[in-house]
């Protein structure tokens, strides 16, 4: 009996890794309706955060952070109906590469501010301790399920499924 | 005998390739589509943002020749000030720091830029920054801009409320001293937010990301208690 168990489990995977996927999908979903949707309001104070990094103009920066929070929500359409489901993780993890990097940068800069990731963002107050690692780390989290994703990209209740009419196939050549 | 099985596979692996390319072709098709959703968001985002600037702004009486701030007194050493008037922190600067600054002033040993940046409209619902900025333009042009904005600190609302309303505003022009007619549709028809909006974009410009920012003769000043100030102003002023 007790020799069946990672049998059993081994042969569960492939029934619960599209489910698995789905999950991802809307979560990562999830994350990107939801950093867009907090930055949608306020385009100017968008681009003032990026400008915050230091890393480009200021004329640059405020297009940066007028586009993005569209492209974000744009994004977390196309997972959460899962359209293109791999082309949005690809584009979600390089996103992402791009915001850890930009963190870290910051981070090793010295400089203090807020990573403007769910809208705010900027400089921080008197008292106000940046908090880059716990940022980082929950990029990094959002990073795996885009991995997840780039690697097994059809998932169950997606229009890519729909799209292709049948069932996932074992033997993908995508 | 074969040969019936031989072309029967034949056609299945034609038929397979067949499906195979379709599949190709309507994954390269939805990542085309995809790709041009996104171009078209990051373009939204763009046009928007440039729907939403004005182009032309009118610097209220007593503003800077650059229409940056409003100047207080005319010492030979320049204190930039900017600052929110929904925020926290420049309220105890203001508090604290402010009987300095104004002392600095009066001897004639410095003048004020006050730049009325308005950079916390996401913590207010009715965009407080941008209209109290604005209301401090309208004070301006009735000769009141210290007693308003010093008066504004002290009535500062809370983050994340919805600040004080126009009317209440008005009330405190009117309180101040200013003309409550002139002053009343000047903060009512928002004469000023073009120039609360250059005001804020210039201080991003100038690398001011937060408030409030402190900056004695161009330079950033870290110790912003009254005695840093005073030490700053001095060594600038030698």
């Amino acid at each position: 009996m007790t020799v069946t168990a990672p049998n059993t489990r081994a042969a569960r995977w492939p029934a619960v890794r599209p489910w698995l996927g789905t999950v991802a999908r809307l979560g990562l979903a999830a994350v990107w309706l939801v950093a867009g949707g907090a930055k949608v309001g306020d385009l100017a104070a968008s681009g003032r955060a990026v400008n915050a990094y230091q890393v480009m103009p200021y004329g640059a920066a405020t297009v940066v952070g007028a586009a993005l929070p569209f492209v974000e929500l744009a994004l977390g359409v196309l997972l959460l109906i899962g359209l293109a489901t791999r082309l949005a993780a690809a584009v979600s993890a390089a996103l992402l590469v791009v915001f850890i990097t930009g963190i870290a940068s910051a981070w090793s800069r010295g400089l203090a501010i807020d990573c403007g990731c769910f809208g705010s963002g900027g400089q921080l107050g008197v008292g106000q301790a940046p908090s880059y690692l716990p940022e980082i780390l929950r990029d990094l989290g959002f990073l795996a399920l885009a991995g997840f994703l780039l690697t097994w990209p059809r998932t169950p209740v997606s229009v890519d499924g729909w799209l292709a009419g049948e069932p996932p196939l074992e033997d993908e050549d995508e | 005998m074969s040969s019936g099985k031989d072309r029967r596979d034949a056609a299945r692996v034609v038929r397979e390739q067949i499906a195979r390319e379709k599949r190709r072709r309507r994954a390269l098709w939805t990542s085309v589509a995809a790709v041009v959703v996104l171009v078209i968001a990051g373009l939204i985002g763009w046009t928007v943002f440039r729907s939403q600037k004005s182009d032309t702004f009118t610097a209220p009486p007593g503003a800077n020749p650059p229409g940056t701030g409003i100047v207080l007194g005319e010492g030979p050493v320049t204190i930039d000030l900017y600052e929110d008037y929904l925020c926290p922190v420049c309220k105890q600067f203001q508090q604290t720091s402010g009987p300095t600054v104004n002392q600095l002033v009066s001897d004639g040993k410095a003048k004020v830029v006050f730049h009325p940046v308005a950079f916390l409209n996401r913590f207010s619902t009715t965009e407080y920054s941008t209209r109290s900025s604005a209301a401090s333009g309208c004070a301006a042009q009735g000769g009141k801009f210290r007693e308003f904005s010093d008066a504004l600190f002290a009535r500062q609302p809370a983050e994340g409320s919805a600040g004080l309303s126009n009317d209440e505003l008005i009330d405190i022009g009117a309180g101040v001293g200013l003309n409550r007619d002139d002053f009343g549709s000047c903060v009512k028809d928002g004469t000023y937010k073009p120039w609360t909006e250059h005001v804020t974009d210039d201080a991003s410009k100038a690398g001011v990301t937060g408030t409030p920012t402190v900056k004695v003769n161009g330079k950033d000043v870290e110790d912003r208690s009254p005695e840093g100030i005073t030490a700053a102003v001095a060594a600038a002023g030698k």
